[in-house]
């Protein structure tokens, strides 16, 4: 399995859903009003890092 | 838990679907995450004021203001207007989306729609590969609904239409990624909406400033996301507030990041299941505006799911009637603003100001995205080529303007 490189920080999240309605491999969904990544399914493309129209979503660099 | 149909999302789709299937004598309910209908507002909150004649809401409790017309700004500052003198006095409102949400979802109950909550749709329920209920969650409890049809109206996030086997992944030159304040205490009387386009001011989007009276307004920005990167939105939105000698002072009561499906519409129809509003794609491509369309299909698919429970059929060839309705209705519209869209991602800033130029002072006689789109099709034929069979329009009258 490849490490997930995306982080997403719930704490800047405002759930507009961007992110969940472009990502190609449904990774993505609404918990509890912010955005929720299935690591598993993520091939780490980076497509919803640069939609999110408030910058939640960063390239997890650990 | 039975019922004939479930709709899952209580926007507006979700809940003209379900008024109008209850007003055909179905059993209905709708199932809403939120806690609270239309809150929080991601919305513009713009409307066309052909909505007066649809019988969808009563009162005016949800209307904030009337617009006076349109201004759309070329990104060297030259002006195209679309006043209500012009289009015989028929402009749009700015409506408040929580009141607006909450009227609808009142129509729905009161014809007889049951709504649930607090209750995330989590999966579809299979029966040899047929569609026959929906799994739900509501605080810490898991149940499930069967149901004869299910309705995805759950915005641009949707996923019943990929539970169902659709793809509604958007491609990210079909989103309009956006940012929005709500902005009071603001000295700038106007009651014109504002649209502000440009390559650098919102890349593949623009800029709106939409008045909601008594001093507030909504200033917002969508941007492509083919062309945007993190944050950019609201880097964009907060750069051309603080370069506006009015709006730099104003105090912000909202913020919201908001995503508008600006694609072509996708397949909406599957045996036992529909798809409406966002989650069918039924944004307009050119102004991102979703409100009417949802409202339009929400009252065909209503009126089909009635049909269908009257005949007990619920396959896919029945619930067709559906998607041949609001193709007839608004399908050539969004295909044609898809296009123009396309087309108009392809002009620089020189161009854009070259066409508002040769429109600044044009007459309109309506106030609508046709008209506009027509305008320059007449005066720049060989430009947008691709959109005469589209209008209708013929060489002679193209040759007459
Ligand atoms: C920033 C912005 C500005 C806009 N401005 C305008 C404008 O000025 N004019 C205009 O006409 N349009 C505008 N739009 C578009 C408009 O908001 C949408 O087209 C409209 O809301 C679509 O209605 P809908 O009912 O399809 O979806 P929504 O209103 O999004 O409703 C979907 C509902 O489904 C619920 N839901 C989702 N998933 C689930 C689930 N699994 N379980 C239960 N519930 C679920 C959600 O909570 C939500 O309440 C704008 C959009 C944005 C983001
Ligand atoms: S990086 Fe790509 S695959 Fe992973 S969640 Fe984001 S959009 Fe989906
Ligand atoms: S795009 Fe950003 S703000 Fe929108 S849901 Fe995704 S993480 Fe949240």
């Amino acid at each position: 399995m490849v490490k997930p490189k995306i982080k997403i920080n719930i704490k800047i999240c405002l759930a507009c859903g961007g992110c969940i309605s472009i990502c190609p491999q449904d990774a993505l969904s609404m918990i509890s009003s912010k955005a929720y990544l299935e690591d598993e399914k993520c091939i780490n493309c980076g497509i919803c890092i640069k939609t999110c129209p408030i910058g939640a979503i960063k390239e997890d660099k650990k | 838990m039975e019922y004939d149909a479930v709709v899952v999302g209580g926007g507006p789709a979700g809940s003209v679907t379900a008024r109008f299937a209850a007003e055909s004598g179905v059993k209905v309910i709708i199932l809403e995450r939120r806690t609270e209908i239309g809150v929080p507002v991601l919305c513009g909150e713009g409307i066309s004021q052909r909505v007066d004649k649809w019988n969808m809401l009563e009162g005016t409790r949800w209307i904030a203001s009337k617009m006076d017309g349109a201004k759309i700004f070329s990104p060297d500052g030259t002006m195209v207007s679309l006043s209500k003198e012009m289009a015989g006095n028929e402009t749009g409102y700015v409506v408040y989306r929580d009141i607006f949400d909450q009227e609808l979802a009142r129509r729905a109950a009161r014809s007889g729609a049951d709504i649930m909550l607090n209750t995330e749709v989590t999966g579809l329920i299979k029966t040899n590969g047929k569609i026959t209920g929906i799994k739900a969650r509501r605080f810490d409890e898991q149940f499930e609904i069967n149901a004869n049809i299910i309705v995805g109206a759950d915005g641009v996030e949707s996923k019943i239409g990929k539970w169902a086997g659709i793809n509604t992944v958007l491609k990210p030159y079909d989103l309009e990624t956006c940012a929005q304040y709500t902005l009071t205490n603001i000295d700038y009387n106007s009651n014109y909406c504002e649209f502000y386009i440009g390559k650098k001011l919102a890349p593949g989007g623009y800029i709106w400033i939409f008045p909601k009276g008594e001093n507030t307004f909504n200033v917002g920005i969508g941007v492509l996301a083919s062309l945007s990167d993190s944050s950019l939105p609201l880097k964009l939105l907060n750069k051309f507030i603080s370069n506006h000698n009015e709006l730099k002072n104003g105090k912000s009561i909202r913020l919201l990041a908001g995503a508008v499906p600006v694609a072509k519409p996708v397949e909406t129809v599957r045996d036992n299941l529909l798809l409406v509003g966002d989650a069918a794609r039924h944004a307009d491509s050119i102004t991102g505006g979703g409100l009417t369309t949802s409202l339009q299909g929400g009252k065909i698919a209503g009126e089909t799911i009635g049909k269908a429970v009257e005949s007990h059929r619920f396959d896919k060839e029945t619930l067709s009637i559906y998607e041949t309705k609001w193709k007839a209705v608004f399908g050539t519209k969004l295909i044609r603003d898809y296009i123009v869209k396309e087309i108009m991602l392809d002009f620089d800033d020189k161009t854009l100001n070259m066409l508002a130029d040769s429109l600044k002072d044009y007459k309109f006689e309506e106030f609508s995205t046709l008209s506009l789109v027509k305008a320059l099709v007449l005066k720049h034929p060989t430009l947008l080529m691709r959109l005469k069979p589209l209008l209708k329009l013929t060489d002679k009258s193209l040759k007459k303007a």
